[in-house]
């Protein structure tokens, strides 16, 4: 069961953000590769969006968005009030246009910086 | 570090008749991606389709064998 008070803060922010981005850090510095990947869309498509850290409250998070959207992991994009996706989702929306519709932006000529598949895999530490 | 067959079974197990590929993305085992081919996708919205396949595996998320699964869906070619 979701935290009320925390869930209510997220459905205003979800509704006083029409692009809104829950994400591992910040958009500055991303703490994940996926949330860097919707990051660097975001970006592509020069939007103004908001963004949540979800570090710092992970957990009950996850509970909230589990409730309100049936979604468990972040990245979440919402738009319009809307999840749109993760990270899988967003970018295959980017590649194929429908993002920039959701947006109401023009499709970008330029792929967002340095594509998830150009990257090195990370580094292990175990 | 996860089983790939095993998680390979669980997304057939819960989508009888997918075509299913699992792959360990960093060699660490946690990070994996899936590509699901399944009829059960058929006019779903892909944030349904990817509800499905998340949720054939939800248990190795929450024993936390799993950190992140990428997730790509399409209908049966």
């Amino acid at each position: 069961m979701a935290d009320a008070e925390l869930k209510q803060k997220v459905e205003e922010l979800i509704a006083a953000n029409p692009v809104l981005l829950f994400m591992k850090g910040t958009p500055e510095m991303p703490r994940c590769g996926f949330s860097m990947r919707v990051v660097q869309v975001l970006d592509a498509m020069d939007v103004e969006y908001g963004a949540v850290d979800v570090l710092p409250a992970l957990q009950p998070l996850r509970e909230v968005t589990t409730e309100l959207s049936d979604w468990q992991t972040f990245p979440q994009l919402y738009v319009n009030g809307e999840l749109l996706g993760g990270a899988d989702i967003v970018e295959e929306m980017f590649d194929s246009g429908e993002l920039a519709e959701a947006l109401g932006v023009e499709q970008p000529e330029a792929a967002p910086a340095q594509a998830a598949s150009a990257q090195a895999p990370p580094l292990q530490i175990e | 570090m996860a089983d790939l067959a095993e998680i390979r079974r669980m997304i057939e197990t819960a989508l009888p008749g997918a075509a299913v590929e699992v792959v360990d993305e960093t060699g660490g085992g946690d990070h994996l991606r899936a590509v699901v081919a399944a009829p059960q996708f058929e006019g779903l919205s892909r944030l349904d389709q990817h509800r499905l396949v998340k949720a054939a595996v939800k248990e190795r998320f929450d024993d936390g064998t799993i950190h992140a699964l990428s997730v790509k869906t399409a209908l049966p070619g």
